[in-house]
């Protein structure tokens, strides 16, 4: 018969009458382990071996362990520094005796608890006593270590030391022991007949070579078989990040309802972030324990001053011949104020005021999914910097139909069916909304946004003469909910787990 | 957002229904937009309420509310208060901060347990929400049997000196005095104290007294409120002992002072609605201000024209005239149809005096819609085209992004608030020492932590921080965020210059100076602009192989080893590279 040449040499290696590991076969072939793993697999197929397998228990020294070896057990030298310290004779005190033996952080506390278990002596009050009886060359932990560190890796059953002695050494970290699966193979009968009637060996190479394609000798020879079921190295390519991917994803399909993207400073005046938004100035969420003030740099240096007047205005005395305005202060300083923006809506304000790419004609869609920055408590499911994604559609006669209709296309894009709408009261817009959906996999009612029409004390002043709906959620929330991740912190952060992120499955 | 404690019993009791279950009344409720969020000890509903609604702080408006809702009631309710028999004198001294005082008296009222902690309740909520947190309007509830008019005033004499007050003159109404008053100059005994303070005690020693200094303690003359007895109320801080209300408390003075006189105005219509719906009856309070004279409560009606055509097209449904009427009077308004002078159909619609949200005519239109029911409507998608589109600068970003993942990156999405340590000092750079990444911060002024006090000026501090976290995960660790940073620079509008970095580093046994450099001139070459990398000094980077990045003849960046010793900074025991560069220089 023929067999490739390394079957051959493991079979003219083995023996009939007594097993012989997978690393004895190994050594006396000069082949690597994992070759000679495949080839007996090979043969035990064809009938040529049979493999037993048993499973051995090895122990081997740890790091702390081999350097206890070179500078003995911490106990042992706490024994040493006390014997010179006189501590056979009488009680001395125990930070004396720790200084002589030149013990630090760990050390100490390991010495201190082993040293009285192991009859080395006392530790009363602060004191030390040596047993002068006591003999270090006799320490069972030391010399087992000490012959381990030797031997290396060794059988369980090799090692010249009783089982407790290996348990507390493997308690104390000192050795570690490893269980491995030993191989061990014999020839069958009929591999001894076959072997008796001359085994030809195949021509089989490895790799596919210049050499072999260009020579043409491909022709004539066979290619090793692989083990392709194994698993290879595991290899991290890169990945966009599953946060990332999310927007993406959103961005897209928002691109797809007709929505333009928005872009625009993440530092801006509150005249922006809030005026604009007719939100009182002594609206709570506008106080410091909301907010990002800036401290170094303060103020905005322009504002367009006719929108001012117009904001101002609309905040003092309303708009419409029905209209009221807030009965709060208005200060212009207090808008120049600079802040992280608390929300994106200040790009939308900064749109639609004509400000950012020139007026705008009704209809439009605009959009944005950015950071927005809130002084919150930091905590599983919140961020003080967090996506929000901002949309806004800008028409004549939008009604709440329409926002509900946009909202319910929106979220069916991500599996969240069933809308509901919470009446809802923002300072900016009316009606307002709160949307709550249902999670597709709990079932839970969730709030997934925020929204409304946009008041005229809002639009009046930006110039805007038609209706605009508008609303925002959280990026994070949505990634939560698609993806059941229970702290935020893993994902978005300097916090972030490289495991994590490498085993998140990619979304599309 | 805020919550209010209902009592479910009381909440029946006071709506007449006594039948409706919890369940059923969590319902109800969450139509009105407050949301059950649990129970408090004492088995009330914890309800969330959106901070429009301001008179559905108590019970009492709670089942005000749902009576509407229910249909049990209809229309427009104003008590009748009888005429005035008290006055409050507003002194000139009254600090010009806190120039505005309101008052009610309510007689005959029924204080038992739970009216009496639904009174104190209102009272906080009405503080922390239309009050500013008592910084615009304050509420004192007094017992009025335990006040003394007097008729005579002689607030000059006494405001500012330290004089005792004269003897009151007898006859005429009885009369309190709301006046400014030196810090020092006078004492009482505040509630839940035994002792006589000062104002300026009360600030110092007493423990609501220093919850709130901050509202009075930059003022030259303290506000206080005299009768005929002395010192009873001290606002916005705190009352005094002698006027406490008790459940035995049958006649109230209910004074607000504050910064304004529509706010507190509303404020003590808010709680006079409510004690009113317990049965008691109001009495009016006349206000004497220097130079004129109000009458309080105001119970007086708003209108706002609303037109039929505006409650179409918001709602999106057609409506007939007596629907809107029927809607309207649900909601506890009043309209009353009427042609507007182009010949439209208009509704009169009149408010109620409790209500404080109602600014504008898109007001009474969301209450149409709410006792219509929102979730009734059929969502509809708007029939309206737009052609949608990315931004320049997102695009430019994700491709950049693509092209890093593809060269083997793990993207990271790091955050943009950083320490003063981490951005600079860990990095061993300085601010304004003219290395790339080192620009002037820019700062926060009430940072939550010591780790978030400024914007960070580069990415790089951030992805040594995350190696710096993943020393136990597999190796090699390549990294990189194209991300935001900022730094000052006064030659912008808001005086911060804003930008996307693209940073990358390369963590693993063998990670080098022309690794960074491979994959960077990649990157580059798939941009079509030219790379040069002229040797440059950095103290991040290990001198000598270190280099400027110049793209396209502009210095755009930094590329090099990074130094051991800031590897060591982060624990870091690895060879790391690295490079980091304006995104902008791709364009």
């Amino acid at each position: 018969m023929q067999l490739p040449s390394q079957q051959v040499a493991v079979l003219e290696a083995a023996n009939a009458d007594e097993a012989t590991s997978v690393d004895a076969l190994a050594a006396a072939t000069d082949l690597p382990p994992e070759t000679v793993t495949g080839a007996v697999f090979e043969l035990e197929d064809e009938g040529l071996v049979a493999v037993s397998e048993r499973v051995d228990e090895t122990v081997a020294p740890t790091d702390e362990g081999r350097d206890y070896v070179e500078n003995g057990l911490p106990e042992v030298r706490l024994y040493e520094a006390a014997l010179e310290a006189g501590a056979d004779a009488n009680p001395v005190s125990m930070g004396q005796v720790i200084g002589r033996s030149g013990l630090e952080g760990d050390a100490v506390d390991i010495a201190l608890s082993n040293y009285a278990r192991k009859g080395y002596g006392g530790i009363d009050s602060g004191e030390i006593t040596a047993d002068p009886d006591a003999d270090p060359e006799a320490d069972a932990e030391a010399n087992a270590l000490a012959s381990l560190a030797e031997a290396g890796e060794t059988p369980l059953d090799g090692v010249d030391a009783d089982a407790d002695t290996i348990d507390q050494l493997e308690r104390r970290g000192l050795v570690d022991r490893r269980e491995s699966t030993v191989r061990e193979v014999t020839l069958t009968e009929r591999a001894v007949t076959e072997l008796m009637a001359g085994i030809e060996t195949s021509e089989t190479v490895g790799e596919v070579t210049p050499e072999l394609l260009t020579s043409g000798e491909w022709e004539d020879v066979e290619f090793a078989d692989y083990n392709v079921e194994a698993d290879a190295e595991r290899f991290d390519g890169g990945k966009v990040h599953i946060l990332r991917q999310t927007a993406e994803r959103v961005k897209d399909t928002l691109v797809g309802m007709g929505f333009q993207e928005m872009d625009g400073p993440h530092v801006d005046a509150d005249f922006w972030i809030n005026d604009c938004l007719f939100m009182p100035q002594d609206h709570p969420a506008r106080t410091h324990w909301d907010r990002f003030a800036l401290e170094n740099p303060t103020h905005i240096e322009d504002l367009p001053e006719d929108l001012v007047d117009r904001v101002e205005r609309a905040h003092k005395e309303g708009v419409g011949p029905d209209g009221e305005g807030y009965h709060s202060p208005w200060d212009e300083d207090f808008a120049r104020a600079l802040a992280l923006r608390g929300h994106t809506t200040s790009l939308s304000t900064r749109y639609l005021s004509g400000e950012e790419i020139g007026d705008l004609e009704p209809p439009q869609r605009y959009f944005s999914v950015e950071k927005v920055y809130r002084n919150d408590t930091l905590d599983p499911t919140h961020l003080l910097e967090f996506f929000q994604i901002e949309g806004w559609v800008m028409a004549e006669d939008l009604s709440v139909r329409d926002l509900m209709g946009t909202f319910e296309e929106f979220y069916s894009q991500f599996g969240i069916e069933d809308i509901q709408f919470k009446p809802h009261y923002n300072p900016y817009t009316e009606p307002s909304f709160e949307l709550f959906g249902t999670h597709p996999t709990t079932g839970e009612l969730v709030e997934i946004g925020n929204s409304g029409i946009f008041r005229e004390e809002m639009l009046e002043p930006l110039g805007v003469e038609c209706d605009v709906m508008a609303w925002g959620l959280a990026l994070e929330r949505l990634l939560m909910l698609m993806y059941g991740f229970e702290d935020i912190r893993d994902i978005h952060g300097t916090l972030c787990d490289l495991e994590l992120l490498r085993e998140t499955e990619v979304t599309y | 957002m805020p919550t209010v404690d209902i009592d479910p019993d009381e909440l029946r009791e006071l709506t007449g229904s006594e039948e409706k279950g919890d369940d059923e009344l969590k319902d109800d409720l969450f139509g009105l937009g407050l949301e059950f969020e649990g129970r408090t000890e004492d088995g009330a509903f914890e309800l969330e309420f959106a901070p429009d609604r301001l008179d559905r702080l108590s019970v009492e408006g709670v089942a005000r509310s749902l009576r509407y809702q229910y249909g049990d009631a209809r229309g427009i309710h104003v008590p009748s208060p009888n005429s005035p028999d008290w006055t409050i004198e507003v002194d000139e001294s009254v600090p010009d901060e806190r120039p505005y005082v309101t008052g009610a008296v309510i007689r005959d009222v029924d204080l038992d347990d739970e009216a009496l902690e639904s009174l104190i309740q209102l009272q906080e909520k009405l503080h922390a929400t239309m009050g500013r947190k008592r910084a615009k309007g304050a509420i004192g509830i007094h017992d009025l049997t335990m006040l003394k008019g007097r008729d005579a005033l002689r607030a000059s004499e006494n405001a500012s000196g330290d004089e005792p007050r004269a003897s009151p003159a007898t006859g005429g109404t009885p009369t309190i005095e709301y006046v400014g008053l030196e810090p020092e100059a006078d004492r009482f005994v505040p509630l839940d104290s035994d002792a006589e303070m000062t104002p300026a005690d009360v600030l110092e020693d007493h423990q609501t007294g220093q919850t709130y200094a901050d509202l009075v303690s930059e003022y030259e003359r303290y506000p206080a409120i005299y009768d005929d007895i002395g010192l009873f109320s001290f606002p916005p801080v705190i009352n005094g002992r002698r006027t406490e209300v008790s459940t035995d408390s049958r006649d109230l003075f209910v004074e607000m002072t504050g910064t304004d006189q529509w706010t507190i105005d509303k404020m003590l219509n808010i709680v006079c609605y409510a004690l009113s719906a317990r049965g008691a009856t109001i009495e009016e309070v006349t206000v004497e201000y220097p130079d004129h004279e109000i009458v309080r409560p105001d119970f007086s009606t708003k209108t706002k024209t609303v037109a039929h055509d505006r409650i179409e097209t918001i709602l999106g449904i057609g409506l007939d005239p007596e629907e809107v009427i029927d809607l309207a009077e649900r909601s506890g308004l009043e309209a009353e149809r009427e042609e507007n002078d182009d010949g439209e159909l208009v509704y009169e619609v009149t408010i109620p005096p409790y209500r404080v949200d109602v600014l504008h005519p898109l007001d009474v239109i969301d209450d149409l819609g709410r006792a219509y029911g929102f979730n009734d409507l059929e969502p509809r998608y708007p029939d309206v085209g737009t052609v949608g589109g990315r931004h320049e600068r997102s695009r430019l970003e994700d491709a950049a992004r693509n092209q890093l993942v593809g060269l083997g990156f793990e993207d990271l999405l790091n955050f943009h608030m950083i320490s003063e340590e981490e951005n600079y000092d860990r990095l061993d750079v300085s601010p304004g020492d003219g290395v790339y990444g080192a620009g002037e911060p820019a700062t926060i002024k009430e940072p939550y932590s010591e780790d978030f006090t400024m914007l960070r000026t580069w990415v790089t501090p951030s992805l040594l921080m995350v190696l710096e976290r993943n020393t136990h995960r597999a190796y090699p660790q390549n990294l990189a965020e194209i991300g935001f940073a900022a730094d000052v620079d006064e030659s912008e509008n808001t005086g911060v210059a804003e930008g996307r970095r693209v940073g990358a580093v390369l963590a693993h046994h063998e990670a080098g100076y022309e690794d960074a450099k491979a994959r960077l001139q990649a990157l580059t070459r798939n941009f079509g602009v030219d790379l040069e990398t002229p040797p440059t000094d950095h103290p991040t980077f290990i001198s000598g192989r270190t280099a400027a990045v110049v793209i396209d003849g502009e210095e755009v960046g930094v590329i090099g080893e990074v130094h051991p010793k800031v590897l060591v900074e982060h624990d870091l025991e690895v060879p790391v590279s690295a490079f980091e560069f304006d995104l902008e220089a791709l364009r």
